[in-house]
């Protein structure tokens, strides 16, 4: 373990524990429990059951999504810090992807089952978490807005010729600056 | 350090405003010329020595392209791609006449002796002596390469092609260097500041404190500038720690202490200090001027600087660049922040064609009226678009190079 215990506290209050007491913070961080994962390890797996919550300390890893032909298509790479298997937390359904580590990974898991118990028992600190992924996910939609766009526009039926010509009038003219 | 996809993000938040198309955007984005060359020596021992060397030129549409070569572990051609698109908006952006390139080769320095990197250096200018030149591509000094590496450089290509010391900038000031090149970019980030400071009616430099992370060239002579124009440098770092003394650091008692042991640690005067803490500092302005990545979501709530200057490449990730947006932080982005030296990289090459050498005083007017007109742009644009200087900076770029590149005609 490269991560001491304290600092795996404090990167999980940073990505996690935002707008949270401290001794809310504590509450979450003393129910999670720590992993590590080796490079080329699947650590969630697409369609399984979500065993929870995941704030990944070290390293990076890569998310794969099934495409038509069953075959795994990389979608996106994350670095530490941040949150993995934030949906199916929320939505309880299973993993909408597979991460699979690209470097030795440390982590802190909060299991479904924990999550479970201090939602039944009205933590505070549980709900105030459910806010940060709520913003964690959003960021994320939002990045997926921009690839949509762009994966829209490839589409787009302008002629070539015209293209560059739109593109002169409008760096000649609006983007002149 | 930043690949591709980091650089791009930036590049495609300006170009969506813009609302160029995806066609566009690509062919923009797509790098001109990359190779990728075996660069083997025989070492001093006898055995044979095989790295990789990279160079990638982004584009030209503005004129030859410019960027450094650095001998590091890790260098591949995703990382030389990312840096050389970099340079090509960098240099939109103080309106030089250059495009962007990078490149390197996959060795770390420390593990050869002097003669194994001059016959390193030859080799790949050897390999690479038909794409760079004073008119196509001109490198210059990066991480772990220094004046020497390009007297090499330089000697090795005119042995090919006749005397040609444009062919590369950084050159020691005996060997067709500029006067000022050592502590351009150090300066660059002083004068991007203090047109930042007058223009949002801020004061001057005098009296603000400031924690500056890095002591390398960049990070030293920034607080050497700082420091003379009577600003209070309250903290600096290196790589194994910094130090921090809220009446201000002796920044030349500084300097000496690093310059006799190497680094900022021991040094009596200051307490010890984290590059973690370093950064929460609760300052004027903070100055990340060392490694990319540094601030990022995990730490970006908590900056306590209202304006933060880029003086290293890619300091800030893109999550933390919005988080500081939104707290209302002023970023003072890498792109115009640190184009100090590839300015007077420009104004070497100039001399070395003109074959006339400017005086010191030359060289700092021209490089302050580059970053004042520079700034001038932004903070216009920033401003009627209601955008980052980031956003801003890129806009400029996008909106030079692509002008260029449809006048030549796609």
């Amino acid at each position: 373990m490269t991560v001491t215990s304290s600092e795996a506290a404090k990167i999980v209050r940073s990505v996690l524990c935002r707008g949270l007491t401290f001794e809310q913070a504590d509450q979450i961080i003393k129910a999670m429990v720590p992993g590590t994962a080796e490079p080329g390890t699947v650590v969630m797996r697409e369609g399984e059951r979500g065993q929870g919550l995941m704030v990944l300390l070290e390293g990076s890893a890569e998310i794969l999504k099934q495409g038509r032909d069953g075959g795994e298509v990389p979608i996106a790479s994350v670095e530490a810090p941040t949150v993995l298997g934030e949906m199916s937390l929320i939505t309880e359904r299973p993993h909408s992807a597979t991460v699979r580590a690209l470097t030795a990974c440390e982590f802190q898991l909060l299991t479904r089952s924990q999550f479970d118990r201090l939602i039944k028992s009205e933590s505070l600190a549980a709900y105030k978490v459910v806010a940060t992924l709520a913003d964690v996910i959003a960021w994320r939609l939002d990045r997926m807005d921009e690839k949509f766009a762009e994966l829209s526009r490839q589409g787009g039926g302008v002629a070539p010729v015209e293209e560059i010509a739109v593109l002169k009038h409008k760096l000649f003219t609006e983007w002149n600056l | 350090m930043p690949g591709f996809e980091d650089v791009n993000y930036y590049f495609r938040k300006a170009a969506r405003i813009m609302d160029l198309s995806a066609h566009v955007e690509r062919m923009l984005m797509t790098p001109f010329r990359e190779v990728k060359v075996d660069v083997s020596i025989t070492l001093d021992n006898g055995e044979l020595g095989t790295f990789i060397g990279y160079r990638v030129q982004h584009d030209n549409s503005r004129g030859p392209m410019k960027g450094g070569l650095r001998y590091h572990p890790t260098v591949d051609m995703d990382e030389a791609q990312g840096l050389a698109s970099l340079m090509t908006w960098k240099t939109a952006v103080v309106n030089l006449p250059f495009g962007g390139a990078k490149g390197g080769i996959a060795v770390d320095p420390a593990s050869l002796t002097p003669r194994e990197q001059e016959r390193l250096t030859r080799r790949f200018v050897q390999q690479i002596h038909d794409i760079i030149g004073p008119q196509r591509d001109i490198p210059a000094p990066d991480v772990n390469t220094n004046a020497q590496v390009m007297a090499w450089i330089m000697d090795e290509y005119s042995r090919i092609h006749g005397f040609s010391p444009a062919v590369v900038t950084g050159k020691p000031v005996d060997l067709f260097g500029s006067k000022g090149r050592e502590e351009a970019t150090g300066r660059g980030v002083v004068m991007a500041l203090e047109e930042h400071l007058k223009d949002a009616g801020l004061g001057e430099v005098r009296g603000k404190t400031f924690a500056v992370q890095g002591f390398g060239n960049v990070g030293s002579w920034t607080s050497r500038f700082l420091h003379e124009g009577g600003a209070r440098v309250v903290a600096a770092s290196d790589s194994r720690g910094g130090v921090h003394n809220a009446e201000g650091l002796d920044v030349p008692a500084l300097l000496a202490h690093v310059r006799a042991t190497r680094w900022i640690e021991g040094f009596a005067g200051g307490a010890p200090l984290t590059n973690e803490a370093l950064l929460l500092l609760d300052v004027d302005v903070l100055v990340p001027a060392a490694l990319g990545g540094v601030i990022t979501e995990a730490n970006a709530a908590e900056v306590r600087a209202g304006i933060v200057l880029e003086a290293a490449n890619a300091p800030t990730t893109p999550r933390a660049d919005e988080i500081l947006h939104d707290r209302g932080v002023t970023v003072l982005p890498d792109i115009y922040v640190n184009a100090g030296g590839v300015t007077v990289s420009y104004f070497e090459w100039a001399q070395n064609i003109q074959q006339f050498s400017w005086e010191e005083e030359r060289i700092t007017a021209e490089l302050a009226r580059h970053m004042r007109e520079a700034y001038g742009t932004l903070a216009r644009v920033a401003s009627e678009r209601k955008v980052s200087f980031r956003t801003a900076a890129f806009i400029v770029a996008i909106g030079r190079v692509g002008r260029a590149t449809v006048l030549r005609g796609v």
